[in-house]
């Protein structure tokens, strides 16, 4: 680092020059006896020692947190020499607030003394934040010569989506072959009482059945129905999107998504994503917390990518859309070439429950308020209720989600069919 | 803190031409001065401060012209300094306006500044004994002489400075 002059010099300059001109002008001493101290601040300036090297370090309290969560950013700093004004600036990117300190600081350091600097950010909306090191300038006597760098430690922190408490999830009406939260429709072990049947030799005789025994005055066994997994693919369209940064449908979608990622993934449940946009992306079904962390960061990364290419439900593999799997759609409905895709998955018999993100708040938000805002809201509104009608009657099953109530109200007044007895 | 401080530098500054001559035309101008500069401190911009601070200049040399005392280094010293540490004083709460202040940062800058200005103040005495030593010599020139020297030596002057701080 090396001094470099600052703009005040003008104005010492000018001040300067004002007072010797004058004098000259007017033929007073006085006047050019003003012009000494400033002229002799300009020569102090320019004469001030090398800046002394610093050493800096960065840390970032975490690499990996949730919308609701803040990130603490801890500079230290040391000097070798003395250092009579370090500044210090971390440059916040867009959608980061800070939540307690500054992020631009002034410090005065003795010759190998260290401080520490703190502050914490929050994040508005999922994002990978990317925080590049602070700027660092030393500034010579009164502000006349000033040395910059940039600290370079450049750290991502992935801010993921926020995770709602999510009791009710669509409940999958058919079940897999391993062992999980679901009551399954096939008999067998479990903890759940299904049909009574009379005894057969192999039967367990803590199945039996007392009270139907002694009714019937033979031997009667209760049958179990199995506590199975699902797989469940989430289906989420970046086809279009409308609202605010950090607050489209999209962003809200993603959220619906992670929280009910979270949920089946806690059921033991294989948990499988499609991106349906303009580009088709996929993460295979799987459960455990690498699953969720896989999940979490496809999830980071989707967005409205343009394209007029209709990409076609028939391009994703069966072993991302196994054919009995539960498929939950995140969708706004604006777009028809995803209103067509989920129609097509209803149709070959898969079990689709579309939840609708209505696209109609985030809307408001991003446009001014009036009159006629509001009626157009109301009618978009209504129109999307006929909408929704007109796709349940085709027989698709659809919850509305306005985005702003949490989700588990929505899907805990969804109605799901039951299959137990379709298998014995 | 710093705001209160810069307008005191201001009343200071406003209060030299005032001292020499508080009459209509000064005052008009030392009012304007104070008011261009107050803006400047308050908004923590240096380039009014400077406007204000070229407006105390010039109301000082029209009441040193229309009162035409006896020259006095010590007021116009000050004058100087005033305007030192009114510039440093602006500067510095216009970077530091919504940034964290360290322990100890006030006092080193202060410290600082005051060394600045007891060089200056020290350049002042020195020159000002220079020139008085040299006065009687000089005294049989004639005026265009000395007015062509004077002028010839701000411009080497201002020149010279303006070279040396845009030197790499």
């Amino acid at each position: 680092m090396s001094w470099r002059p600052t703009t005040l010099h003008v104005s010492f300059l000018t001040l300067a020059g004002w007072a010797l001109f004058l004098g000259v002008l007017t033929g007073r001493a006085d006047l050019v006896v003003v012009a000494i101290p400033l002229i002799a601040a300009l020569v102090a300036g320019r004469w001030a020692a090398a800046p002394p090297a610093l050493q800096i370090r960065h840390e970032v309290s975490a690499d990996r947190l949730f919308e609701s969560h803040g990130v603490t950013v801890t500079v230290t700093l040391r000097a070798d020499g003395p250092a009579p004004l370090v500044e210090l600036l971390e440059p916040l990117p867009s959608r980061v607030r800070l939540e307690r300190g500054r992020h631009h600081a002034f410090f005065t350091l003795r010759a190998g003394e260290e401080v520490r600097w703190e502050f914490a950010l929050r994040c508005e909306g999922r994002q990978r934040l990317r925080l590049g090191g602070p700027h660092v300038r030393q500034w010579g006597p009164l502000g006349l010569a000033v040395a910059e760098t940039r600290y370079r430690a450049p750290q991502t922190v992935a801010v993921y989506p926020h995770l709602a408490l999510l009791r009710h999830p669509p409940r999958p009406v058919r079940t897999q072959t391993f062992a999980g939260n679901h009551v399954s429709p096939a008999q067998g072990e479990g903890i759940e009482p299904g049909d009574v049947r009379p005894f057969a030799p192999g039967d367990h005789v803590r199945h039996v059945n007392w009270r139907a025994t002694l009714r019937l005055n033979t031997l009667h066994v209760t049958q179990h129905h199995r506590e199975r997994n699902a797989d469940v693919v989430l289906l989420l369209d970046t086809l279009s999107e409308v609202g605010p940064a950090g607050e489209t449908v999209v962003d809200v979608a993603v959220r619906g998504a992670a929280t009910l990622a979270a949920a089946y993934l806690a059921r033991k449940d294989r948990v499988g994503l499609i991106e349906y946009g303009g580009q088709l992306r996929w993460v295979k079904p799987g459960s455990g917390r690498a699953q969720f962390q896989r999940l979490l960061d496809t999830l980071l990364d989707a967005s409205v990518v343009f394209t007029y290419v209709t990409r076609d439900v028939d391009l994703i593999p069966p072993r991302i859309l196994p054919p009995q799997a539960l498929v939950v759609a995140l969708s706004p409905l604006l777009d028809p070439r995803f209103v067509r895709a989920a129609g097509d998955l209803a149709a070959r018999g898969f079990d689709l429950v579309v939840i609708a993100v209505s696209p109609v708040a985030p809307a408001r938000a991003a446009v001014p308020r009036g009159p006629v805002a509001d009626l157009a809201a109301r009618l978009w509104a209504l129109e999307r209720r006929a909408q929704l009608d007109e796709y349940r009657r085709l027989g698709l099953t659809v919850v509305d989600w306005d985005g702003v109530g949490p989700l588990d109200t929505v899907l805990a007044t969804l109605r799901r069919p039951h299959r137990r007895r379709v298998l014995a | 803190m710093l705001r209160a401080a810069g307008l005191g530098l201001v009343a200071v500054l406003v209060a030299f031409p005032l001292a020499v001559l508080p009459s209509p035309p000064v005052s008009w101008l030392a009012g304007a001065a104070f008011a261009v500069a107050g803006a400047g401190v308050v908004a923590r911009l240096v380039p009014l401060v400077t406007a204000g601070g070229s407006l105390a200049l010039i109301a000082h040399a029209l009441a040193l012209v229309i009162a035409r005392p006896e020259a006095d280094p010590v007021a116009a010293t000050a004058f100087g300094a005033t305007l030192v540490l009114l510039l440093a004083l602006v500067h510095f709460a216009g970077r530091a306006h919504g940034a964290a202040i360290g322990a100890g940062v006030l006092a080193a800058q202060l410290r600082q500044w005051l060394v600045v200005v007891t060089a200056g103040v020290v350049a002042t005495v020195v020159l000002t004994a220079g020139a008085s030593a040299l006065g009687p010599a000089l005294a049989g020139a004639t005026l265009p002489v000395m007015v062509v020297a004077a002028a010839l030596g701000v411009l080497l002057t201002v020149a010279g400075v303006i070279a040396l701080v845009a030197r790499p």
